[in-house]
């Protein structure tokens, strides 16, 4: 994790590609992309863009090492809570084409 | 064939032309990745129209270099074999449509083509900033749909090369325009302001009536033209 915390290696979908640190600011602007995209006013969209990444950051404690999958799937569940349709475009933004 | 059966059948292979999701996919993610990037209202309607500016010009350019193809190779009376050949195809693709258009196992809208094309659309559709790279997505995007259009652009080009001169610019531009219906009302949900995730959603929860009517149309399609132009020519002949 960043800022003093353990760090957390993200193991990308493609496999060729080498795993990564988790990057706190990049889920976050994920989460509000998801959020706008569903129409989501600016502010609201930043704050459940924080509250799902602490959510998140919470869940990655006790894990030195996730898949990209998992991060997706678990940031949308805990985004499902706040904002369905973001979570919907959010799970599934990968496999729209 | 008449003129207005002419017309008819270019209309009816366009509108097959528009069900297919590939183009009206990377509408979608072009668009959200320019609303996620908290881009203004008036340059995501400036992107979206240029990228359906730039798939409007490239089926014009797919189907006009498929009639001259055509009019070289058979000038203006097509061979009875070309007729069935193009039929064979549109059934071919029709019952492939059915089979294998969208891929199997996934939960969302991804299709049947080379994932490295998806990747390819999806990386170039996330860092589009600019109309002209919006205008220049939509071309391509038509040409990486070309495995699902072929049949229905055979058809129309072979069909227009029949007509008067004065006619294949017109059946040209209804084919356009009708190709394109899919764009423009997802272009113009997008514009009016409908949420992404209602689209998507929608294409989701339909994807497989969507999948059904695109494969069945064809065959429809390429019974159609056969009972039409090789039946009728025999059954004249005889």
């Amino acid at each position: 994790m960043q800022e003093g915390g353990p760090l957390i290696h993200v193991v990308k979908n493609s496999h060729h590609r080498h795993p990564e640190p988790f990057d706190r600011e990049k889920l976050h602007k994920s989460i509000v992309a998801a959020c706008l995209s569903a129409g989501t006013p600016t502010g609201h969209a930043e704050s459940i863009g924080r509250r799902v990444t602490d959510e998140v950051l919470l869940w990655l404690e006790s894990r030195p090492e996730v898949t990209s999958n998992d991060l997706r799937r678990v940031a949308s569940k805990y985004l499902r809570t706040y904002h369905p349709d973001a979570s919907f475009l959010y799970e599934h933004h990968r496999a729209t084409l | 064939m008449d003129i207005i059966t002419s017309l008819a059948i270019v209309a009816f292979a366009a509108l097959i032309h528009a069900s297919f999701q590939l183009s009206v996919s990377v509408l979608t993610l072009l668009s959200g990745h320019a609303i996620g990037s908290k881009k203004s209202r008036a340059r995501v309607l400036h992107l979206t129209t240029s990228y359906t500016t730039g798939a409007g010009v490239m089926t014009l350019l797919v189907l006009s270099f498929a009639s001259l193809i055509f009019l070289h190779a058979f000038g203006t009376t097509i061979p009875l074999i070309v007729w069935a050949l193009a039929c064979g195809l549109v059934l071919g693709i029709g019952i492939a449509v059915w089979l294998f258009y969208y891929r199997k196992g996934t939960k969302g809208t991804e299709l049947w083509i080379p994932r490295s094309f998806a990747k390819f659309l999806n990386d170039r559709s996330k860092s589009t900033k600019y109309g002209a790279e919006a205008f220049s997505l939509g071309l391509t995007s038509i040409l990486a749909e070309l495995l699902f259009i072929i049949p229905t652009v055979s058809i129309a080009a072979l069909v227009l090369i029949e007509l008067p001169s004065e006619w294949q610019l017109i059946g040209i531009a209804i084919y356009t325009l009708i190709s394109l219906l899919g764009l423009i009302i997802v272009w113009s949900l997008i514009g009016s302001g409908t949420s992404l995730a209602r689209i998507q959603k929608w294409r989701t929860e339909n994807k497989r009536f969507l999948q059904f009517t695109a494969g069945s149309a064809l065959v429809v399609l390429g019974f159609f033209v056969y009972v039409s132009k090789i039946m009728t020519t025999i059954s004249g002949s005889m």
